[in-house]
C-alpha cells in the first residue's frame, strides 16, 4: 500500500519537476528551433513548432562572420584567463584556508568587494592605460583583465573549498617527515582536485560569457563572441531567425561544456554552503 | 611567485597565436545595416582589385558602434583605419582635426557627382572630411492596398492632419494592422531624429536665437500632443521600443498601415525578397503643417571617414574610395538588382533611367533630399544647422536625456506635461553645463 | 600551531593576489578620482580644466540619480526575492524521488551558461515583444491585449530576465544543501506527526541558512553591476525606469560622453558597492567562517 502511494506521488513530482524544468529551458530550446526556421516562419503567427528545417541562417552567419576566430578567442581568452587565475589564487586560497590569519576574513571581502565596481565606471581609465601599454585589441591585454575580474571568485571558492579538507591530514603528513612538495603532491592535490575543477569550470563559463570589457577592449582580432553577437543585435528588417542562428552558435559550446560537467561542477560549487 | 610568472608567460605564448597581421590590414567599423551587410558580401570583388589589402570588419548596432568609435578617437586609441560615422558627428570631429582630409581622392572618383545637400554636410571649410555611403531624407511610405480598403488617398505632400485622418481610417487592431509606426525607442538618433524633424515640420525649433531650449514652446508641444495620439490611438503596442529596425520589421511583416521614417527604408520595404507587401508601398513627401512651409529638413547619410591617427590612410583611401565610387554602385546593380544601391549619394544616380524605372521611389527620395534646407531647418530664426539633428557636440547628451522623457510618455508612465516639463529642464541643465549661451 | 616561518610563507603566497588586486582597484580608481574633479568632455579635447567639486554636484543633483538609486536596489532586491524563493522550491522539488532527475536537472541549469546579452535578445525579441512574440500571441490566443513588456513594466521585465539567468545557480547551491540533509531526521519528524510546513520551517529552513546566505552573497556582487541586460533591451528607460547606477555611469560617460561627470558617479557607485560590502559583511558574513 504505502509503495502504491510513493510510485503515485512519484510521477506526480516527475510531472511536475519535468513541467518546471521545460518551462525554464523552453526559450534556450525556442531560440535552437527558430534558427532553423525561414524569417518568415519565424514570425509566424500562431508560432510553428513543424516547419520544414533549414540551414541558411547558419550559412548567412558564417558568411557574415568569422566564426571560427570568435569560437577561438573565446576558448583562449577563457582558458588563458581561467588557468592564469588559478595560478594566482592558489597559493592565496591555501595560505588563507591553512593559515588563517585574524584579518583573513576581511581580506576576503575586500577582494569580493573589488568585483563591485560598475565596470562602465572605470572604461576611460583603461582604455587609456591599454592604448598606451599596446594591449587593445590584444589577446594577452583581454585575458589579463579577466584573470583580475574574476580572481575575487576563484580565491574564495578554492578558499572554502580547501578549508573542508582537514588540517590533521597535514599534520599526520608532517609527522611522517613528508617534504613541503611530498605533502602538497602526494597529499593534499588528491583532495584538492575536485575543488580546483569545479572552480575552474565556473570561471570558464564566467569568462566565456563576460560581454563589456571582452566587447570594449577588443575590435576584430582578439573578439570572442561576445562581440560576435553584438553585429546581431537589432539589425535591419526580419532578423529573427538569423539572431537565433548566431545565438546558438554563441551558447552551444559552453552549454555543452556545463553539460557534460555538470556532477564537477556541482561538486565545488558550493562556496562552503554545505557542511 | 615562479608560477605567477609560468602563468604570464604561458598567456603570453598564447597571446603570441593570435596570428600574423600583414601590413596591409585595415580595420573597418561599420553599422549592421543592410547595405553596409550587402558590402561585406562584394569584398571578393574588392580583393580581386586589391589584392594587397585585407579588410577586417567590425560590424556593431549603431549605439554601440558610436559609443566604440567615439571612444577610440576621442582617446587615440587608433584601433581602426575607416570608421562608419553620421554628418552629424563629420563637421564636428572634422573641425577637431580628427579626420583625414579626402580632397585628394582618385582621378575618376569625380566628387562633383556627390550630391550637393549631402557633400555640404561633410565639408568643414572647403574640406570633405567624410566620402558619403548612403544618404537619405526622410518620407512616408504606405500601404497602398490598405489606403484603397479604408478608402483614404494621401496626396503627394501630406499635411500631419492628413495623416491623422489616415491613421485612424487604416487602424484595424483586430487583424493586427497599426495605422501608423513612428519611431518610440530613446535616443538621439531614434525618436529624437523624428521629433526633432517633427517640430520644425510643425514650424518650431529646438532652441532660441540665445540657445534656450524650446522644448515647451507651443510648437513643440503641439508636435507632442499630435504625436502621442498618433501613437497611442493608432500605433502598435511595444512602440516605446520601436526605433528604425524594429518598424522596419514591422512594416515589412504587414503590420503598419504608413511609416514615417528614412527614405533609405524604401528600397526594403520594395524588395520581394525581405517584405511581403513589397507591392503595396506607397510614398509621399514628410508631413507639414497646414501653412508652414516646411517639411522637417531631414538629411542622413552614413559616410566613411578616415581617422587622422591611422598609419594605413593609403590603403583605407583605397578602400573608401571603391566603397563610394560609381564604380560600387555599378557592381551592386550588377550583383543585386539597380533597386538595391545604397542611395542618396550621387547625382548621376538619379540620371540614370533605369534606376528611375527600377526603383519606385527613387524621384521621391531625391525630391526630399534636395529640399532639405539644413542651413535654415526651422521657419524661424535659429542659431543651429541641422534638421533632424542639431549641429552642436552637446545635442548627443540632450537629445539622449530628452528622448528618454517623451520615450515614457509614449509607454504612458509619463503624462505629456510631466515629459515636457523635464524635457525642458534638463536641456537647460545640459546647456547651462555646455557654458551656453556662448 | 602557525610557526613565524610559515606564516611568513603564508602571506608570501596571498600576495601575489592582494598585491595584483590592488594594483587594479588603485590604478584606474585614481585615474577615476583625478578625471572626477576635471572638466572632461571626450568630445572637446584640450579643454579639460580642473573643476573641483562641480562634477559630483551636477552627478547628485540628477534627475536620474535617486530614481537609479532606487533601481539598482529593487533590481537587486527583487531578483533575489524571486530566485532565493524559486530556487529553494525548485531544489524541494528536485530532491524528491522522480524519474529522470539527471535530465531535468540540466534543463534547469541551462540558462547559467546563456551569456546575458544572449538571453536579453531572446527574451526580448522572441518571448517579450508585443507583436511577434510569444507572450503576446498566447494573450491573444486567450483574447487578452498582448502586454507591452518593456513599456508597461519594463523594470520588472528585466527582474524576470535577471532572475532566468541566476534561478540555476541558486537551485544548484541550494539543491547541493538539500541532498545533505539527513533524511532520517526529515522521516522522524513527519512520525511525529510535523506537518510538511513546520517541518520546512524547523528542519529545512535552518539547513539551508548557509546556502542561501552564500547565494545572496555571490549574487549581489554580480546583481550589482547588472548592464547588458538593460543595454540590450531598454536603454535605461522609458524615461528613467530601468536606469541602475551602472547604467547612469554608462550614459552619461559614454552616451554623454562627459567623463568628468561619469567619473564622479563611478566614485560614487565605488562606494556605494564598499557601503554594500560592508553591510553584507556584518549581516551575512557572520554565517560564514573563515
Amino acid at each position: 500500500m504505502a509503495r502504491a502511494v510513493s510510485t503515485r506521488r512519484k510521477i506526480g513530482f516527475t510531472a511536475l519537476a519535468w513541467a518546471v524544468g521545460l518551462l525554464i529551458f523552453f526559450p534556450i530550446l525556442w531560440t535552437v528551433l527558430t534558427s532553423f526556421k525561414t524569417e518568415a516562419d519565424a514570425v509566424a503567427i500562431p508560432p510553428k513548432f513543424l516547419f520544414t528545417p533549414t540551414l541558411d541562417n547558419y550559412a548567412t552567419v558564417q558568411s557574415r562572420s568569422n566564426y571560427g576566430l570568435h569560437f577561438m578567442n573565446s576558448v583562449i581568452l577563457s582558458l588563458g584567463s581561467t588557468l592564469l587565475a588559478l595560478v594566482i589564487a592558489i597559493p592565496a586560497a591555501w595560505a588563507m584556508a591553512f593559515q588563517p590569519g585574524r584579518r583573513t576574513k576581511d581580506l576576503l571581502m575586500w577582494m569580493l568587494s573589488t568585483k563591485m565596481m560598475p565596470a562602465v565606471g572605470v572604461l576611460v581609465p583603461i582604455y587609456l592605460i591599454f592604448r598606451d601599454f599596446g594591449l587593445l585589441d590584444t589577446r594577452l591585454g583581454l585575458m589579463i583583465v579577466l584573470t583580475l575580474i574574476n580572481l575575487p571568485i576563484v580565491i574564495w571558492m578554492l578558499f572554502t573549498y580547501f578549508r573542508e579538507i582537514p588540517g590533521e591530514i597535514l599534520e599526520a603528513a608532517r609527522m611522517d617527515g613528508a617534504s613541503l612538495w611530498r605533502e602538497i603532491v602526494h597529499v593534499l592535490a588528491p583532495m584538492a582536485v575536485p575543488g580546483i575543477a569545479s572552480t575552474m569550470l565556473l570561471n570558464i563559463i564566467l569568462a566565456w560569457n563576460e560581454a563589456f570589457w571582452t566587447l570594449n577592449l577588443t575590435t576584430s582580432k582578439a573578439a570572442p563572441l561576445t562581440a560576435f553577437i553584438a553585429s546581431y543585435s537589432s539589425p535591419e528588417g526580419l532578423f529573427y531567425a538569423k539572431l537565433s542562428a548566431a545565438s546558438t552558435l554563441a551558447i552551444a559550446p559552453i552549454l555543452v561544456l556545463g553539460w557534460f560537467s555538470q556532477k564537477q561542477l556541482v561538486r565545488g560549487l558550493t562556496f562552503g554552503a554545505v557542511k | 611567485m615562479n608560477r605567477s610568472t609560468c602563468g604570464l608567460a604561458l598567456a603570453g605564448a598564447l597571446a603570441a597565436l593570435a596570428g600574423s597581421v600583414s601590413a596591409e590590414t585595415i580595420t573597418v567599423a561599420t553599422v549592421n545595416n543592410g547595405d553596409m551587410i550587402r558590402m561585406q558580401g562584394l569584398m571578393a570583388e574588392f580583393n580581386q582589385a586589391h589584392p594587397d589589402i585585407t579588410v577586417e570588419w567590425v560590424t556593431l548596432e549603431e549605439n554601440v558602434l558610436r559609443q566604440r568609435v567615439t571612444t577610440d578617437i576621442a582617446t587615440g586609441g587608433g584601433q581602426y583605419d575607416v570608421l562608419t560615422i553620421g554628418n552629424y558627428e563629420v563637421p564636428i570631429w572634422g573641425a577637431q582635426g580628427w579626420l583625414l582630409g579626402l580632397d585628394d581622392m582618385g582621378e575618376d572618383y569625380d566628387a562633383a557627382d556627390l550630391l550637393p545637400a549631402v557633400a555640404d554636410t561633410l565639408t568643414v571649410d572647403g574640406t570633405l572630411y567624410a566620402a558619403p555611403f548612403y544618404g537619405e531624407a526622410a518620407m512616408v511610405m504606405y500601404r497602398t492596398d490598405l489606403a484603397e480598403a479604408a478608402g483614404v488617398t494621401i496626396s503627394e505632400a501630406p499635411t500631419w492632419a492628413e495623416i491623422a485622418d489616415a491613421a485612424e481610417k487604416m487602424t484595424d487592431k483586430d487583424a493586427e494592422i497599426y495605422g501608423i509606426c513612428l519611431r518610440g525607442k530613446a535616443g538621439w538618433g531614434e525618436n529624437m531624429a523624428f521629433l526633432t524633424a517633427m517640430s520644425h515640420s510643425m514650424g518650431g525649433r529646438s532652441f532660441d536665437t540665445e540657445w534656450v531650449p524650446q522644448y515647451d514652446s507651443p510648437e513643440w508641444v503641439e508636435t507632442l500632443t499630435l504625436y502621442l495620439d498618433l501613437m497611442s490611438n493608432y500605433g502598435p503596442p511595444g512602440a516605446s521600443s520601436n526605433g528604425f529596425n524594429e518598424s522596419l520589421a514591422l512594416f515589412q511583416s504587414g503590420k503598419c498601415g504608413m511609416w514615417i521614417d528614412a527614405t533609405v527604408a524604401a528600397s526594403f520595404v520594395t524588395n520581394p525578397d525581405d517584405s511581403s507587401v513589397a507591392d503595396h508601398v506607397g510614398f509621399a513627401k514628410f508631413p507639414h503643417k497646414d501653412g508652414v512651409d516646411n517639411t522637417g529638413n531631414w538629411l542622413w547619410s552614413w559616410n566613411l571617414a578616415i581617422p587622422a591617427s591611422s598609419t594605413k590612410a593609403e590603403a583605407a583611401k583605397t578602400f573608401v574610395e571603391w566603397a563610394t565610387s560609381k564604380e560600387y554602385l555599378a557592381l551592386v546593380a550588377e550583383k543585386e538588382g539597380i533597386a538595391n544601391v545604397p542611395p542618396g549619394t550621387r547625382t548621376s544616380l538619379y540620371e540614370n533611367p533605369e534606376y528611375l524605372e527600377d526603383a519606385p521611389f527613387a524621384a521621391m527620395t531625391l525630391e526630399a533630399m534636395t529640399a532639405a534646407d539644413t542651413q535654415n531647418p526651422s521657419v524661424q530664426e535659429v542659431p543651429y544647422t541641422g534638421g533632424q539633428w542639431i549641429s552642436i557636440p552637446e545635442f548627443q547628451a540632450i537629445g539622449t536625456a530628452v528622448g528618454q522623457q517623451f520615450s515614457a510618455a509614449v509607454a504612458g508612465s509619463a503624462s505629456l506635461d510631466q515629459a515636457i516639463a523635464s524635457a525642458q529642464q534638463l536641456a537647460k541643465r545640459e546647456m547651462t553645463r555646455a557654458g551656453y549661451p556662448k | 600551531m602557525a610557526t613565524k616561518a610559515s606564516r611568513a610563507t603564508a602571506r608570501l603566497m596571498v600576495s601575489p593576489s592582494v598585491i595584483l588586486l590592488l594594483l587594479w582597484m588603485i590604478v584606474p580608481l585614481g585615474m577615476t578620482i583625478w578625471f572626477s574633479l576635471l572638466r572632461y568632455n571626450l568630445l572637446m579635447p584640450g579643454t579639460e580644466s580642473f573643476a573641483g567639486l562641480e562634477n559630483y554636484r551636477y552627478f547628485f543633483s540628477d534627475p536620474a540619480f535617486w530614481p537609479a538609486i532606487a533601481n539598482t536596489l529593487t533590481l537587486v532586491l527583487g531578483v533575489l526575492a524571486i530566485t532565493v524563493g524559486g530556487g529553494i522550491l525548485l531544489a524541494i522539488l528536485l530532491d524528491q524521488p522522480i524519474f529522470g532527475q539527471g535530465i531535468v536537472r540540466i534543463l534547469v541549469i541551462a540558462p547559467f551558461f546563456v551569456m546575458p546579452t544572449v538571453s536579453a535578445l531572446v527574451w526580448k525579441n522572441m518571448m517579450m515583444n508585443p507583436v511577434n512574440g510569444l507572450f503576446g500571441w498566447l494573450a491573444r490566443t486567450f483574447g487578452m491585449q498582448p502586454i507591452d513588456f518593456f513599456g508597461q513594466m519594463p523594470l520588472f521585465s528585466i527582474i524576470v530576465i535577471v532572475s532566468w539567468e541566476w534561478l540555476p545557480f541558486a537551485t544548484l547551491i541550494l539543491l547541493t544543501a538539500m541532498q545533505s540533509l539527513d533524511s532520517e531526521q526529515l522521516e522522524a519528524a513527519e512520525m511525529d506527526g510535523a506537518r510538511p510546513l513546520a517541518r520546512f520551517r524547523h528542519i529545512v529552513l535552518p539547513h539551508l541558512a548557509r546556502a542561501i546566505t552564500v547565494v545572496i552573497l555571490i549574487e549581489t556582487i554580480f546583481l550589482l553591476s547588472i548592464f547588458a541586460e538593460i543595454l540590450v533591451t531598454t536603454n535605461g528607460g522609458p524615461g528613467t525606469a530601468t536606469t541602475n547606477l551602472p547604467f547612469l555611469v554608462y550614459a552619461q560617460s559614454l552616451l554623454q560622453f562627459d567623463v568628468g561627470l561619469g567619473s564622479a558617479g563611478g566614485i560614487f557607485a565605488v562606494i556605494l558597492a564598499n557601503i554594500v560590502a560592508i553591510f553584507l559583511l556584518r549581516m551575512i558574513g557572520k554565517n560564514i567562517d573563515a
